[in-house]
């Protein structure tokens, strides 16, 4: 059996007297959409940041593809297929669109000037391959018409969407997403929601951070609902949703 | 003829360590204030090799150039792996220690200074002059042109896009930290490079050419010229090494001189960091940036255009 993509296994974290996560246990599975819900504050995002390496786990374990990644730093978890995004977009400013894609790769051979220096025309070459791979992710969220433009020229919903692509541009199993939807209305709703389906059924495990509770029903297999830093209940979307309690602790009394 | 050539080639010195600082501070984001005992490393060790060890010069200026990029990574490296803060105080720790370190060592010279440096052209005349002044000019270019093909090109991505949002840089695979320590280790190596070309030609060095407050003269030569801009630094430093030389004329006694140095080099930093913050560079830059386009509407049609874009 192949192991599961991502496995959190008693995961705590505390700042102070706040717990951000309490005894967190959770799989992400090859080809399924989780969604995380539950009110602002619930640690949905710290979750997040102590998946892909932000933030140090005080203890509990995890696993990616089945690999403890607790001591990796950030960019050895990302070359290990974790790919995440931001609710607050992140793009670089000063490079355009296609080379924020470009330098996003698992394995980037402009990051080592030795490669940079002995390796030249096979990163020529490779340069070519890169902006094709980065074309196609583009294509994907229908932003290829912005690659020679910069990020901050474009509207807030389309950086999320620039954001997407340059998350895909790993290529791993593993993709993080923090409230992909918030912003993007219109044909690229759509456009957005069919990319997460299709890299979920690429065979990577995708997990999204959203608010917008439709969004979740259209895509979601399951949904997890988080508290305080605590996981409160796991099921469809539906389920979860019928449930009086749970609607109580996301809209308050 | 003698002094138009030692002025000249102190500018180029200064073009070296304002360029290499540039790359760490302006580049990598990195805040050191260490320059000056990179160049002091690279002055020393040269000069040590030479009059204490009897190493041929051509070995020894490169061989200063090795030593002061080994201890930028020596310090960078624990210091840059903990978080970025603590290369601050570790430079300062490691500028104000070392510096006591080299005085109060007989072997040194101690406080006295270092003498009897060896010349790299040792006959008289205007030749050897002429022949400095030609090899600190065409290193200072190529420092320049080095640091510009470091800063372009894919490493140059990889830089901008760690100085624009470094967590989202990591969380995308990339190895901030390496990238670091070799900026740092690149400019620390030029400063040292530059030492040797200072040794060799002035043929004394003491302690108090490379106090703390140096870093200070190549900040304001950074700044004023430039920060993170490719030119910029060599601009600064021509204008700020150049302008004393100039006031020199005036003379001044040296009692009003100093202070009034000071106060120029404080009074540009603050006024260029406030008024001016991309340096005279950046000003020229700034005039002649187009305007930008109005965004084109996404739309499937869109798409193929923009695809033969690039």
């Amino acid at each position: 059996m192949t192991p599961s993509a991502v496995t959190l296994d008693g995961l705590c974290k505390r700042f102070g007297g706040i717990v951000v996560a309490q005894d967190i246990h959770l799989t992400l599975e090859a080809g399924s959409v989780v969604g995380l819900i539950g009110p602002n504050g619930a640690g949905k995002t710290s979750l997040f940041n102590l998946i892909s390496g932000a933030v140090a786990a005080d203890s509990g374990g995890i696993y990616l593809n089945g690999r403890r990644v607790n001591h990796l730093p950030m960019h050895a978890r990302a070359r290990l297929g974790l790919s995440r995004t931001w609710q607050h977009i992140r793009l670089f400013p000063s490079l355009t669109v296609l080379d924020n894609l470009v330098v996003a790769p698992r394995l980037y051979a402009g990051e080592s000037i030795v490669k940079c220096l002995f390796g030249a025309g096979a990163l020529g070459r490779g340069r070519a391959a890169l902006v094709e791979r980065a074309m196609a992710q583009l294509a994907k969220v229908r932003m290829t018409h912005a690659a020679s433009r910069y990020p901050t020229e474009f509207s807030y919903g389309k950086q999320k969407l620039i954001s997407l692509a340059r998350a895909l541009m790993n290529d791993g199993n593993a993709l993080l997403l923090d409230e992909p939807i918030a912003g993007v209305e219109g044909p690229a709703y759509d456009a957005l929601t069919e990319v997460i389906r299709d890299e979920a059924a690429a065979g990577r495990a995708v997990c999204v951070v959203e608010h917008n509770i439709s969004f979740v029903k259209d895509l979601c297999d399951r949904a997890v609902f988080m508290f305080q830093g605590r996981i409160v209940r796991t099921g469809t979307v539906a389920d979860l949703m019928a449930s009086e309690e749970l609607t109580e602790l996301y809209f308050g009394r | 003829m003698e002094y138009a050539a030692s002025a000249l080639i102190l500018i180029g010195i200064f073009v070296i360590l304002a360029t290499s600082f540039n790359l760490i501070i302006g580049f990598g984001g990195l805040m050191s204030i260490a320059h000056p005992i990179f160049f002091a490393l690279g002055a020393y060790t040269s000069g040590l090799a030479t009059t204490r060890l009897g190493l041929p010069i051509g070995l020894a200026m490169p061989m200063g150039a090795l030593v002061a990029l080994a201890a930028s990574v020596l310090l960078s490296l624990p210091a840059l792996r903990v978080s970025g803060d603590y290369l601050v105080i570790a430079s300062i720790g490691v500028q104000l220690g070392m510096l006591q370190i080299i005085k109060n060592l007989d072997w040194t010279g101690g406080p006295g200074g270092l003498v009897n440096i060896p010349p790299l052209f040792a006959s008289v005349g205007w030749r050897p002059a002429f022949a400095y002044v030609t090899l600190v000019l065409v290193s200072a270019l190529a420092a320049i042109l080095l640091v510009r093909w470091i800063v372009s090109g894919d490493y140059g991505r990889a830089i901008t896009a760690m100085r624009d949002d470094e967590e989202a840089f990591k969380a995308l695979g990339r190895n901030a930290v390496s990238i670091k320590i070799m900026l740092f280790a690149i400019g620390s190596g030029l400063a040292g490079y530059a030492g040797g070309l200072y040794a060799h030609y002035f043929l004394y060095v003491t302690p108090e050419q490379f106090e703390i407050l140096y870093s200070s003269a190549m900040l304001t030569m950074v700044v004023v010229g430039g920060l993170g801009t490719i030119w910029g630094p060599a601009l600064g430093a021509v204008l700020l090494e150049a302008l004393p030389q100039a006031v020199k004329f005036l003379d001044f006694p040296s009692s009003v001189m100093a202070p009034v140095q000071g106060i120029l080099f404080t009074g540009l930093v603050l006024f260029f960091l406030f008024a001016w913050p991309q340096g005279l560079v950046g000003v020229r830059r700034a005039l002649h940036r187009p305007e930008p386009e109005e965004e084109v509407d996404e739309a499937g049609a869109a798409d193929g255009a923009g695809a033969g874009a690039r």
